[in-house]
């Protein structure tokens, strides 16, 4: 079985890792996801693809913290974190986070919390490719 | 000696990836940074985040150790 947290180039599935996360406990009764995926259009320019660049064994690091963080703080069954490091297009997937919990609430709350969290601790970096040139991401809330 | 990796966005402005800089008794994360603001300003304006072998690192005052990783860091990204 796959790591519950990774960083990795390839994409991800979405269904394989919600069938990793159910089979870690028969008590979960609900399981919310985040998938973050590439825009053509972005701060009123049009993008072409999207880079990244990260501190990998620190995002690592700081994703699996953060994993054991939201388990502890929301009651988590378990939750699991992918995050590609690659050059994607319109539609590609970048991100994965799934939250199991026995009840929708903790899990949809862990959830929306660990992508926000991911943003602000984990040393991952964008860069867009746009008519305009090439731009690393400013982050915005 | 002190490595000093840099990424993303700080590595276009200080023009590579890691440097290393010569270990001092008593030198500290702030002195480390300050040294490399004096020569990469552009790049150090941007630096909001540092690191010191992969943990975050918020007080400037903590002395190194020799063969210690720096990291100085954009605001993140990903996601």
């Amino acid at each position: 079985m796959k790591d519950a947290v990774r960083i990795q180039s390839d994409d991800f599935s979405q269904d394989e890792e919600i069938l990793a996360l159910k089979a870690s406990s028969r008590r979960m009764g609900g399981i919310a996801t985040f998938v973050g995926c590439a825009r053509d259009f972005s701060e009123g320019r049009e993008v072409a693809e999207i880079s990244f660049d990260a501190y990998g064994s620190m995002a690592v690091s700081e994703m699996n913290q953060l994993r054991s963080d939201a388990i502890a703080k929301f009651g988590l069954l378990d939750a699991r974190i992918v995050h590609r490091i690659c050059t994607v297009t319109a539609g590609d997937n970048i991100v994965f986070i799934a939250a199991g919990a026995e009840h929708r609430v903790a899990a949809l709350e862990a959830c929306r919390w660990m992508i926000d969290e991911l943003k602000q601790r984990v040393p991952i970096w964008k860069k867009e490719t746009t008519p305009q040139g090439v731009a690393w991401v400013v982050p915005h809330p | 000696m002190i490595k000093v990796l840099f990424f993303g966005p700080v590595v276009e402005r200080i023009g590579k990836n890691a440097l290393e800089v010569g270990y001092r008794p008593g030198m500290t994360l702030q002195a480390l940074r300050d040294e490399l603001a004096l020569h990469y300003p552009q790049a150090f304006e941007i630096v909001c985040f540092s690191a010191v072998n992969g943990q975050h690192v918020r007080d400037l005052a903590l002395p190194l150790a020799d063969n210690s990783e720096v990291t100085f860091m954009a605001k993140f990204s990903g996601g």
